[in-house]
């Protein structure tokens, strides 16, 4: 799930990857880096999200070099937008979008299976996205300083480890801000209060 | 007549020996025979204006317009062979649509550029095609605005996104002038064309930059400037009769709206007329100072 | 007719119809793990190749050469495991021609991964890729439809669940290289014991940014040893209903005989140049 607003934008995940019943990778990484200060959360395919991943990463890549600026947080969505939709007969990917940039600040977007896009508020995808709705709804506020969207995020994703099944592990998040990402690990040995790394 | 010469103006890609593309520069003669445009780019905008030399009686007045629009925001004005200058435009269009393709947002003025700055500069690498004879302007009007994505659904908190770096401009009027040789440059004011030498003197006197303690022109007075320049321009071509052509560019909070526009009729004849009382007190100065001169022989 | 025959297809959907099941896809059951150690990696295999219920062989190779630095171990399709390494393989050792640099594993990774990505599963390869390059020590797991994990330690294959179990029990932080080599081959052979698509010995390698060590039977705990009864039929087992003796001069009675006239090898007609 993501979150964005008030000069913080904040993204976490779980960490579990499942086949079948078995967890493949219990500290798995799903947030990840498509520029540097625009990250992707990934749910579905494993193998689909990491290629689309992969492919947007070069994308922007190459629009830095070429447009000598770094791309927007709309850039990016467009990219994943486009690829998600022209190949949705093939893929099974729920993607979320966030970035920073210095002209529109924190954003989030949201790309859930037909490749449609949403700008939003915040964003929460995937198996356990539906067990925190409720809480999501009832607990996000408008601008929140970055203390408390991290808080927000963490207890969020606490409730979807709790009652989901196929998700678990550690709590990974990224806070993205004019000073560039910072990563956030958060440890069940501790009941996820400790931050790590 | 000269016979065939050293042969190094035969073909594009070969380089005389002193390091010099004849072809390119004969390209660049073409355009000096054309009709004069014009570009002012001042605070508030984006003005493009074109001298059109009546050919023929039987051409429809207002008719054969010269100056193009290549997207919302985009306008292409251009000097020298006029075939050449719709292929251009077609190019330019093809462009600005396959970056909304790709990018889902606009293209800016100086992407633009850049691409048809390297599409120019392609058509002197090769025995097979010959340069553009023509220059051409490039005007437009970046949103300030924040963009969405084309197609997306939602806009995100109430209260806009945090986190913005303040103060920092986005966006903006932006004019370009492209060559033949593929060279381009970004100006406050540009022109090309037979008249460029008396347009540019008079665009230098313009106070464009809006720098220091100068407010800078506003989007109206530059429209009767461009009038202006366009007839001082035709000066030395007076038997010949011609039509204004303008366009222009505002921000969204202006006239256009962000979108290249036609000057409305009944501002292009203002300026029209503005135009004519400037060139006619140019005149009466001229001959007043040729008859003290004589005078003062006497 | 030029282009595509497609009666084969058309074939193929018609038997498909009528209940005819597809061919079975020669699978390997397999257990192979990895695992990182301060200063080097270690990967191991068990060594049963297996077709369907038969052992196919007793003692296959299961860890991949890719490049010196470079070792893949490989479950699932044998034919798979054994070409994508081959040709991956071959990609990057043109690849650090070309650049002049040594091959890095995320290269050889992400080479995996995009060509597995692109056959969307159909090739069945699920590997283990490990190395040293100049960036550091890494492990790898590659699945089949092209998603990849990086982690300290790491199992696939049937037997993967057996094999994990003793990483989850045993695996500390800074193991020696002698710690992992021990917890890796451990690792196989719980998959050897609790898995029946795993079985025979334990290959093992082991990288270091030195040199690579391939320890081929690192452990054999299951050698053929001597019987301790013997199984021969004795003599007269079965009874013989009747006897008959034919010489080599009768043999054209039965089978039909053509004399070959003798080569004579003749020097002059070998000669080329004169």
């Amino acid at each position: 799930m993501e979150f964005g607003n008030s000069g913080v934008l904040s993204e976490g995940a779980d960490s579990r990857t499942t086949t079948g019943a078995y967890i493949a990778n219990r500290v798995t990484d799903k947030l990840t880096k498509v520029s540097e200060t625009i990250w992707c959360c990934r749910s579905g395919s494993a193998a689909d999200t990491q290629a689309v991943a992969d492919i947007v990463q070069y994308q922007l890549g190459l629009y830095e070099m070429v447009n000598a600026r770094p791309p927007t947080t709309q850039t990016a969505a467009a990219i994943f937008q486009e690829i998600a939709y022209s190949n949705k007969d093939r893929l099974t990917a729920g993607l979320i979008i966030a970035g920073w940039d210095a002209r529109h600040g924190g954003q989030v977007y949201n790309i859930p299976l037909g490749g449609s896009l949403h700008k939003q508020s915040y964003a929460i995808g995937g198996s356990g996205s539906t067990y925190i709705y409720g809480f999501c709804d009832a607990n996000w506020k408008e601008g929140m300083e970055e203390a408390e969207a991290v808080a927000f995020v963490k207890e969020a994703l606490k409730e979807a480890i709790k009652w989901d099944g196929s998700s678990g592990g550690v709590i990974r998040m990224v806070v993205l801000t004019e000073k560039g990402a910072d990563r956030h690990l958060y440890l069940p040995d501790t009941d996820y209060k400790v931050r790590h790394q | 007549m000269t016979s065939i010469g050293t042969g190094y103006d035969l073909a594009n890609s070969i380089f005389s020996p002193d390091g010099r593309n004849f072809q390119v520069e004969y390209a660049v003669k073409a355009v000096e025979n054309g009709s004069t445009s014009i570009g002012i780019r001042c605070k508030d905008g984006i003005v493009l204006a074109a001298e059109k030399v009546i050919t023929s009686k039987l051409l429809k007045q207002g008719a054969n317009k010269r100056i193009a629009t290549v997207d919302r925001h985009l306008g292409i004005v251009y000097s020298g062979m006029i075939p050449d200058g719709r292929h251009f435009v077609d190019r330019a269009r093809d462009e600005a649509r396959g970056w909304r393709d790709n990018y889902k947002t606009p293209i800016s003025t100086k992407d633009l550029a850049g691409r048809m700055g390297g599409y120019m500069q392609a058509y002197t690498l090769y025995q097979s095609v010959r340069p553009f004879g023509i220059t051409a302007i490039i005007g437009g009007y970046d949103s300030e605005l924040e963009t969405p994505v084309d197609g997306e659904v939602g806009s995100g908190p109430s209260v806009g996104a945090g986190g913005k770096v303040e103060g920092k401009k986005h966006g903006g009027p932006f004019l370009y002038m492209v060559e033949p040789s593929g060279l381009y440059w970004g100006y406050y004011g540009a022109a090309t064309g037979k008249g460029r030498q008396a347009a540019k003197a008079e665009l230098e006197k313009l106070d464009l930059s809006g720098d220091g303690e100068s407010t800078g022109l506003t989007l109206e007075e530059a429209v009767k400037e461009a009038a202006r320049i366009i007839y001082v321009a035709h000066d030395d071509n007076k038997d010949k009769e011609f039509e204004l052509e303008m366009t222009w560019i505002s921000g969204a909070d202006g006239p256009t709206k962000g979108r290249h526009q036609e000057v409305p009729e009944a501002l292009r004849k203002e300026a029209e007329k503005y135009a004519e009382r400037m060139t006619a007190k140019d005149v009466e100065e001229e001959e007043e100072t040729k008859e003290g001169g004589d005078k003062m022989e006497e | 007719m030029p282009g595509f025959d497609f009666s084969n297809y058309n074939r193929n959907a018609a038997l498909h119809a009528r209940g005819v099941p597809l061919p079975k896809a020669t699978s390997t059951g397999t257990t192979i793990v990895g695992c990182i150690f301060d200063g080097g990696v270690v990967i191991a295999a068990d060594t049963r190749a297996t077709s369907g219920p038969i052992v196919a062989d007793k003692n296959c190779e299961k860890l991949h050469f890719i490049s010196p630095n470079i070792w893949c171990a490989g479950a699932g399709t044998a034919a798979d495991t054994e070409f994508t390494t081959a040709l991956i393989s071959s990609q990057l050792e043109l690849h650090s021609l070309s650049t002049g640099r040594k091959p890095r594993v995320v290269t050889c990774m992400t080479l995996l991964k995009q060509h597995l990505f692109r056959y969307q599963g159909h090739i069945g390869a699920y590997l283990v890729v490990a190395g040293v390059d100049p960036t550091g020590t890494h492990l790898f797991t590659v699945h089949a439809h092209g998603s990849t994990d990086k982690l300290p330690y790491v199992t696939m294959g049937s037997g993967s669940l057996a094999a994990m179990s003793v990483f989850e029990t045993q695996w500390k932080p800074q193991l020696t290289k002698e710690e992992a080599m021990k917890l890796c081959s451990q690792a196989i052979e719980a998959g050897i014991w609790n898995d029946l698509g795993s079985g025979s010995n334990v290959d093992l390698a082991v990288i270091t940014a030195e040199k690579t060590t391939l320890h081929r039977g690192f452990v054999k705990p299951n050698e053929r040893t001597q019987k301790l009864k013997s199984y021969v039929f004795r003599r007269g087992t079965t009874a013989v209903l009747n006897e008959k003796v034919i010489k080599k001069e009768e043999i054209g009675n039965y089978v039909s005989v053509e004399e070959l006239a003798e080569e004579v090898p003749s020097g002059d007609k070998m000669e080329v140049d004169t």
